[in-house]
């Protein structure tokens, strides 16, 4: 047991007790480097409920599910179907590519989009132009209309291949005798896909959905290096919120009451989803 | 037996790493060379040709102070915002820090203990006339952090900045345009210049804070001196509802209505804009006389800057103020040596080398100073003499509550976007603004 020591150690140090001094500095009104701190109670928590910048960010954040987490799923499901049926050239290459966006930092990612999304420079108004779209280009970083979708559109680009890595090896484990099986009784391609590969995907469904879920929810480098929130308070999300109440604003005590709201969100959610997982589970077996 | 030898082994270095980790601190304390002074100060001057003067300003100060050595940090000012307020609680914290201004840095540093008051330096050194009390106000605050504007000083700043117009000298003369002369005139130049098919203003609101600059200039010119200074300290019960900043707003929300802007305003960012104006398009931008270094070098379009002209027959007010000041940290050993060093960054000889890099200085140019003027930086410079010399420097109005940056970024978008009118706009200021003065007074 002893060799369990150091990561102990370091997790307690790093994770158990930051966490600690987060849920007591949540019940202070405190700035964060002054040595007066006063007790306030839930007095932090009550101003939560009543704050609409906080219950915009929430919803902001349930938005950002959609993007980060179910369209994803439903992509990386379609290509790992593309990916896994007979042999093709170049698989490797596709998985690759794919995952990429996976492992480059939030922030330059941020960058990148930043870029990509600029009305005067950017490709994307360009592409508009190009193929004679005009009226389609937008501003869409400051549009109140589509910042949203397209700070989320983002999301979907960074998970999805994740999401796919995920389903193409779990695909490997589903026997292929079921295949064979279901196109002898003459399923087609998309039938066989809704029948057997995503019901034998349920575990890996599962593992995707926690973990973009709580991807959508702590959202914050994404938002610093794009929008800021903006325009209006349009893309504003939790964790951009927690930063700005805690950091700009020295409101140490108000960031950590947003935190701790957060974490329990972000708990439920994922005991939520591990039970209905592990009973669709056991209604198979 | 191994895998308990591999345990202690793996254990031992964990101890090894966090004593490595608390051994500095422990160590500088017992022996103070009584020789060899360390100052350690930290500033945001980051920038190339900033960081030089800086430099230049530090080994200047060695030499005079022979024993003394100075420990230069820097940081992008996000970085150093975030990281001075708990750096400044330390025992080997930085002895002088530059701290920004405004109630969420220096006030709340000052209200927690953190920073040395001046005051006796300022006789010292006679600080008295090395700026102006307008000046000297922007870097006070009474001891327990509370008030802005007046008490102790805490702060001195080396460069000054005014807001105004920067505009493309060669679009200007190839179309026959001149320098407005009355903020009616320049109205009129934005209609024409939009004619001509040419941007009238470079600008982009995606990053926020620079919206605050366009809303505010406008209002500098229809407002007084004395409501800028009380809506910014928080005192006298001033309200944001008014038809001035109304009437400001409104104008704004013409602007981006007429097309003045440039196109996709609300998806660019502040640094690209001025990458489109510096490249020529655009005819003028409206933003601080920092930019001008970079105007100067890099481009072949030439540029020139003036004051937003005033409403015929009012004067004419604009944003502007002092830079980020250096600081003390209260705790330091080396307060005077630290103060000393203040005093270096604010010299005649300071002022020459931030006028060299094409900063306006807070301080006045020695007489005989042979910086060139007849160029941008000195048309900044004319500008920024012109509104102190006619005390017309007015603030940064965001500095008025902690949250005051935010509601303004994220008002300002909403009324650039056309979802809110500029009542829905002063109003929902407002709300921030006398929420912050009624907590402040109970």
């Amino acid at each position: 047991m002893l060799y369990l020591l150091p990561a102990f150690l370091i997790y307690l140090l790093f994770t158990f007790i930051p966490i600690l001094e987060t849920f007591r500095a949540s019940f202070f009104d405190w700035n964060g480097f002054s040595e007066s701190r006063t007790f306030i109670g839930l007095g932090n928590y009550l101003n939560l409920f009543s704050d609409p910048l906080f219950l915009k960010a929430i919803s902001n954040n349930l938005v950002f599910i959609i993007f980060y987490s179910i369209i994803p799923i439903l992509i990386g499901l379609f290509l790992s179907a593309l990916l896994s049926g007979q042999p093709i050239p170049g698989f490797s290459f596709f998985r690759t590519l794919y995952f990429l966006p996976q492992v480059i930092s939030m922030v330059v990612v941020g960058v990148i989009w930043r870029w990509m999304f600029n009305p005067v420079s950017g490709p994307i108004n360009q592409f508009l132009s190009l193929i004679g779209l005009d009226q389609l280009r937008q501003a869409w970083l400051g549009s109140f209309q589509y910042a949203l979708p397209a700070v989320g559109s983002i999301g979907t680009w960074v998970q999805y291949g994740f999401c796919m890595v995920l389903f193409l090896a779990g695909i490997q484990r589903i026997p292929m005798e079921y295949y064979e099986a279901a196109s002898l009784d003459g399923a087609n391609g998309f039938k066989q896909f809704l029948h057997i590969t995503v019901p034998g995907l349920k575990s890996e469904i599962g593992v995707a959905m926690i973990t973009t879920m709580i991807a959508a929810l702590r959202v914050f480098d994404l938002i610093y290096s794009t929008t800021r929130g903006g325009p209006g308070d349009s893309t504003l999300v939790t964790g951009f919120l927690i930063y700005r109440s805690a950091i700009l604003n020295n409101r140490i005590g108000y960031g950590a009451a947003i935190a701790m709201v957060l974490t329990v969100i972000i708990l439920a959610l994922s005991f939520l989803i591990r039970r209905l997982m592990s009973e669709k589970q056991e209604e198979q077996a | 037996m191994k895998k308990f030898r591999l345990t202690m082994i793996l254990v031992l270095t964990f101890v090894l790493i966090l004593s490595a980790c608390s051994s500095p601190a422990a160590q500088t304390t017992p022996e103070e060379p009584s020789e060899e002074t360390t100052l350690v100060v930290w500033d945001q001057f980051y920038r190339e040709e900033e960081s030089k003067v800086i430099e230049t300003l530090n080994a200047e100060f060695e030499a005079a102070h022979p024993g003394v050595k100075i420990e230069r940090e820097t940081k992008v000012l996000a970085d150093l915002q975030m990281t001075v307020k708990l750096a400044l609680g330390e025992t080997d914290g930085p002895d002088v820090a530059q701290v920004n201004q405004g109630r969420s840095d220096m006030g709340a540093l000052v209200e927690a203990g953190l920073l040395l008051p001046l005051d006796e330096y300022v006789a010292t050194y006679s600080w008295g006339n090395v700026f102006s009390s307008s000046v000297a106000s922007r870097n006070s605050f009474t001891p327990d952090g509370k008030t802005f504007g007046q008490g102790s000083l805490y702060g001195v700043s080396p460069t000054a900045e005014v807001v105004g117009v920067f505009y493309n000298k060669g679009i200007f003369k190839d179309n026959g345009w001149s320098i407005p002369t009355t903020f009616e005139d320049f109205d009129a130049l934005l209609a024409e210049i939009k004619d001509a098919g040419i941007t009238p203003i470079s600008f982009g609101s995606l990053d926020g804070w620079n919206a605050i600059h366009e809303y505010s200039a406008i209002q500098h010119l229809l407002v007084s001196l004395d409501y800028i200074n009380n809506l910014t300290y928080g005192v006298n019960n001033v309200s944001f509802d008014t038809p001035e900043n109304q009437q400001a707003a409104q104008i704004l929300s013409d602007w981006a209505k007429a097309g003045y802007f440039s196109e996709g305003y609300a998806g660019i960012g502040y640094d690209d804009s001025n990458n489109l104006f510096k490249s020529g398009q655009g005819a003028m931008t409206i933003t601080g006389s920092w930019f001008a270094p970079e105007l100067m070098t890099g481009t072949d379009q030439e540029f020139g800057f003036f004051l937003l002209p005033g409403f015929s027959g009012k004067a004419t007010m604009a944003i502007g103020g002092v830079g980020v000041p250096f600081a003390i940290r209260k705790t330091t050993e080396h307060a005077d040596l630290a103060a000393e060093y203040l005093n270096w960054m604010i010299s005649p000889r300071a002022a020459e080398l931030w006028a060299q890099a094409g900063m306006v200085p807070a301080m006045s140019l020695p007489e005989d100073s042979k910086i060139a003027t007849d160029n941008l930086f000195g048309e900044t410079l004319l500008a920024w003499d012109t509104i102190n010399k006619n005390n017309a420097v007015g603030h940064y109005i965001d500095w008025a509550t902690p949250t005051f940056y935010d509601t303004l970024v994220s008002e300002l978008q909403k009324l650039l976007g056309g979802v809110t009118t500029p009542t829905d706009f002063t109003a929902a200021v407002e709300v921030d603004y006398s929420n912050y003065l009624l907590e402040k007074s109970q």
